[in-house]
């Protein structure tokens, strides 16, 4: 078997990256050790409506719910509202992340992509330390699968990044271990993607409520795997539902647990290989949302592998364009985030009450910055000290 | 010395990934959808066992 492209794994970001890569011209393969793309859904499942202007789905299948916005809950339960414009990354629509995952690889196999399911990647061919493909089991069977260039997107655990000499393990402090239940019988307000912050609550964290119909939502937690003990994730989720009666009378139809990686970017390109999607740590480190990243890496990645097919180049030097744009294009903003992640980290949960009470009433949609400023400041003027160091990671 | 070994409750486990991003002797992997942890690997640090989202991974044997 020899291809120009294997992708190890069936996310967003291989899928995305095949798409393109085939639409440029290349042969590619995804493998993807499951027997069903998209599932189990590891995912809160919110996305903002910039997927959209990616022009990669087609229908609204994959559409559970249409969001008006975001709505942030401190400590003390103060409310802050943002409009969709102002929520970023995670706010838009709830999705069907399996049939998400499903359309996106049905857009790769459209361009000429192929797939196999059930192929677990064990390592990586290497000939004089020159990666030559992957080797992999195909249901019990060993097979060799050769090509010019191996795409890890295998995940927060990427094994092809570690095989390839890369230092992929994250620190627990980089990592948010995460657990969820989709709930039914629930009341929820089917407008807003509910995100509730405190120590008590998810220390380094936050519980998401995402509701995909009014009477369904997922419900989730994350916590840094710094601050995490065994099983603390699902203890505090619990607690949580337990505490709010609109929830506690709901029951579960899915369980799950996740793990994200909350750090900055890393190098994610060598000879004949790159690394794409949470393998290569491509999240919003505040958030933790990433699906957008991958759509944007992933259709930057296909368009240079394609290139690199056409010239049959496949060195860092070649496939190192990829970085290039992706830094250009979400790298920056990501780096930002880290540093706000760890200013917000050393915040009380009486700074998250005092912002959180300075902002209540502020309309997202039209304000300026000075105007937040100020409106922070009225309200509560020690606030200012201890926000120094966030403006100053704003400017960057 | 004989230290006590992280094991994974496979009945428990989600297959999230979680404990493998952080091992840092690469001691975990996931096989047919549970992670396994490599005794002879493991250097008995917990940090998977306080990183799992659903207390899966516990102690087995003692300091002796």
């Amino acid at each position: 078997m020899k291809y120009d492209v294997v992708v190890v794994g069936s996310g967003p970001a291989g899928t995305v990256t095949a798409r393109f890569a085939a639409e440029a011209g290349a042969k590619v393969l995804i493998i993807e050790r499951r027997q069903e793309i998209g599932v189990p859904v590891l995912c809160g499942e919110g996305i903002s409506k910039k997927v959209d202007d990616y022009n990669v789905l087609k229908g609204k299948r994959w559409i559970a719910n249409n969001m008006d916005g975001a709505r942030i809950f401190s400590p003390d339960g103060t409310k802050v509202t943002l409009d969709a414009d102002m929520a970023g990354n995670e706010t838009g629509y709830v999705l069907y992340r399996d049939i998400f995952d499903q359309e996106l690889a049905r857009g790769a196999v459209s361009a000429g992509a192929k797939i196999m399911l059930n192929t677990c990647a064990l390592d990586l061919i290497k000939e004089k330390n020159k990666i030559k493909g992957v080797k992999a089991r195909y249901f019990d069977e060993d097979i060799e699968i050769e090509a010019d260039v191996v795409v890890g997107a295998d995940g927060v655990e990427s094994k092809v990044g570690r095989w390839a000499g890369i230092k992929t393990v994250l620190k627990p402090k980089d990592l948010e271990t995460c657990a969820q239940y989709t709930l039914t019988g629930v009341d929820v307000n089917r407008a807003y993607c509910d995100f509730y912050l405190g120590k008590k609550i998810a220390p380094g964290g936050y519980v998401w409520v995402f509701p995909k119909s009014k009477d369904v939502a997922n419900v989730g937690i994350g916590i840094l795997a710094s601050l995490s003990s065994p099983g603390l994730a699902t203890k505090l989720l619990d607690k949580f539902i337990d505490s709010h009666p609109e929830l506690k009378k709901g029951e579960p139809i899915r369980f799950l647990a996740g793990a994200v990686p909350v750090s900055e970017p890393y190098e994610a390109v060598m000879d004949n290989l790159i690394l794409i999607g949470d393998a290569a740590r491509q999240v919003d480190p505040i958030t933790g949302g990433g699906l957008i990243a991958c759509l944007d890496a992933g259709r930057i990645a296909g368009e240079v592998l394609g290139k690199a097919v056409e010239k049959q180049n496949f060195s860092s030097d070649i496939l190192k364009e990829y970085e290039n744009r992706a830094a250009a294009s979400f790298y920056k903003k990501m780096k930002r985030n880290y540093a706000v992640k760890e200013i917000m980290l050393g915040f009380e949960d009486k700074t998250l009450n005092m912002l959180a009470d300075s902002l209540k009433d502020v309309k997202f949609d039209e304000i300026s910055t000075l105007e937040l400023i100020k409106a922070l400041v009225l309200r509560h003027p020690s606030l200012m000290i201890k926000l120094r160091p966030l403006m100053k990671a704003a400017k960057r | 010395m004989v230290k006590p070994k992280a094991v994974v409750d496979k009945k428990k486990c989600l297959a999230c990934g979680g404990c493998i991003s952080i091992c840092v002797q690469d001691a975990i992997t996931m096989i047919s959808d549970k992670s396994t942890i490599d005794k002879d690997k493991c250097i008995s640090c917990g940090i998977c066992i306080n990183t799992c989202p659903v207390g899966a991974i516990y102690w087995e044997g003692k300091l002796s």
